[in-house]
């Protein structure tokens, strides 16, 4: 459950390329001299999913081992490389997470945008970092985790109030004979009690 | 009231019990002539044999469909192992597995209207034990061949599906095909991330697999590849692109659903909690009673034998006052005598 890359583009019209606004990369998993074909294929990839992703569409792509998940809406376009057992709704829901943050706090500036900034955007990288477990970024996966968790202690309480049920009922058992026999013992001491004339 | 022979592995003695019977029943009439209320008597066993009867005939037709069912089963194992490539049988195939089908789903509901007349047919009247334990027996051993013949199917449509598989691959391999998608036919239409669910080596056996497997074998562009793949990604983007919105949504609602339905569910588990706890606080409250009135048993019983120990220590003192007295009685007696 990997991310690989976070991008986030404008989609021009189709006749021109998409810039690139931001990128994070995750290729630490990757050999030292691997690394910068792999920034290198990323940003190509990224650039041809965006163009092709038409506006406030979402699209997911199969590249190789990548599952390429782009978000486009209104010209911002924003890309994700996760790899196959990442959720696609959670994926979905971090890149509108982005686009959100990336309108925050860049307002409409981007439009002006002509080549690919090199400014790196720290909040990317956190995202990136933060968002490799799914449940993150998710809120309904998180719930549904937390709610699986909660159903599973509920059960075991159950199981251990069934334990008890038994425990009391063995309690009522031998407190019921104890009461028997308590009284067995009050009856024949009044017995030897009432007809002690004789010594 | 004949039964018919069912075919099957034990030696049916029906019509010898059929005799028996009827010498019975002749035995018993003249003696429950003399009863008062005998000729009622008399209607309760022949209506029970009638009901008897015509529970044995049904058993039997259920028998007698399920031996053909199982044959017909056998035949369309013999087809599915024989296709080879080019002879493929397979309008026959379905046309028989649909035929199979119905007849199975049939004779289930005819069982479970054979179990609902007997349970009637129990508390209408109160039978003998030997009926209703020959009547228990031959219901289950009609239920378990149907089970072994619904089995049986299953397996004949999982050899089914899977000689499909072999032949698509061998077909790919002659025709030569470039796709190279024959490795897995079942896994993803299109290039989409939804979850893959057809995961699936053995498809539901119910779920008519010939067919299915039959329309997912039209060769797929899957666009892997990275040199020519990004014309063919376009135009299955284009054409993919409202289907995966909706698939989107859809798969936030269904997670949104499986939240509610999970909340639904801790909602019964809390109160089952609660009940749970609430009878158990009830048997808490007994074991309390009881306690006391141990209690309050055994304090008396210790009060009592307090006051026991004490005429016991005390008796001494009177037998002594009275011995005391007796002999200040002999002493006077004797001074007055001597």
């Amino acid at each position: 459950m990997k991310i690989t890359a976070l991008l986030v583009l404008k989609a021009a019209p189709e006749t021109t390329d998409p810039v690139i606004l931001a990128n994070a990369s995750d290729v630490s998993h990757f050999g030292y001299f691997q690394r910068s074909s792999v920034k290198e294929f990323v940003v190509f990839v990224g650039r041809t999913v965006a163009s092709r992703t038409p506006p406030s569409q979402r699209q997911s792509v199969q590249h190789e081992e990548y599952k390429v998940h782009a978000y486009n809406r209104n010209g911002l376009c924003a890309v994700g490389f996760m790899d196959d057992h990442y959720p696609v709704r959670s994926a979905f829901s971090l890149l509108n997470q982005v686009i959100d943050e990336y309108h925050k706090s860049f307002g409409e500036t981007w439009r002006s945008a002509k080549e690919d900034s090199a400014q790196p955007w720290p909040y990317l990288a956190d995202a990136l970092t933060k968002f490799q477990d799914p449940a993150e970024a998710d809120k309904l996966l998180k719930i549904q985790r937390e709610l699986d968790e909660t159903k599973i202690i509920l059960h075991k309480t159950i199981d251990s109030v069934l334990a008890r049920g038994e425990k009391l009922d063995s309690l009522v058992e031998k407190s019921s004979d104890l009461s028997m026999a308590s009284q067995m013992f009050y009856k024949q001491a009044k017995k030897t009690n009432s007809c002690c004339t004789i010594l | 009231m004949q039964a018919r022979h069912v075919h099957s592995s034990y030696r049916d003695r029906t019509n010898e019990f059929f005799g028996v019977v009827e010498t019975l029943r002749r035995s018993i009439a003249p003696a429950a002539n003399n009863v008062p209320y005998g000729g009622g008597r008399r209607e309760d066993p022949r209506s029970a044999a009638v009901m008897q009867s015509e529970f044995n005939r049904r058993a039997s037709v259920i028998g007698l469909a399920i031996h053909q069912t199982s044959q017909k089963l056998s035949k369309l194992a013999q087809l599915a192992k024989r296709s080879s490539v080019f002879d493929d049988p397979t309008r026959e195939i379905g046309e028989l597995t649909a035929v199979i089908k119905q007849e199975i789903s049939g004779l289930n509901t005819a069982l479970i209207d054979l179990q609902a007349v007997r349970n009637s047919h129990n508390d209408e009247r109160n039978i003998s034990r030997d009926t209703t334990t020959h009547s228990a027996t031959v219901v289950d051993d009609l239920k378990n061949r149907l089970m072994d013949t619904t089995k049986e199917f299953k397996d004949v449509l999982t050899l089914r599906t899977e000689n499909m598989k072999i032949h698509e691959n061998r077909r790919q391999r002659f025709t030569n095909n470039p796709s190279k998608e024959s490795t897995n036919p079942f896994v993803r239409q299109r290039p989409l991330a939804s979850k893959p669910a057809p995961s699936q080596p053995a498809p539901l056996p119910w779920a008519n697999g010939s067919s299915s497997s039959s329309s997912q074998l039209v060769p797929r562009k899957q666009g892997e590849a990275e040199s020519s793949p990004l014309l063919q990604q376009s135009q299955q983007q284009q054409q993919q692109m409202v289907p995966l919105q909706d698939t989107y949504m859809e798969s936030r609602a269904e997670a949104l659903h499986n939240v509610e339905s999970t909340i639904h569910e801790l909602s019964n588990i809390f109160t089952q909690l609660a009940t749970m706890v609430s009878q158990q606080g009830e048997i808490a409250i007994r074991i309390d009673q009881n306690m006391e009135d141990t209690l309050a048993n055994v304090e008396g019983a210790q009060s009592q034998l307090a006051r026991y120990l004490n005429s016991i220590s005390s008796n001494r003192w009177l037998m002594i006052k009275i011995f005391f007295v007796l002999i200040a009685f002999l002493m006077v007696f004797l001074f007055f005598v001597a």
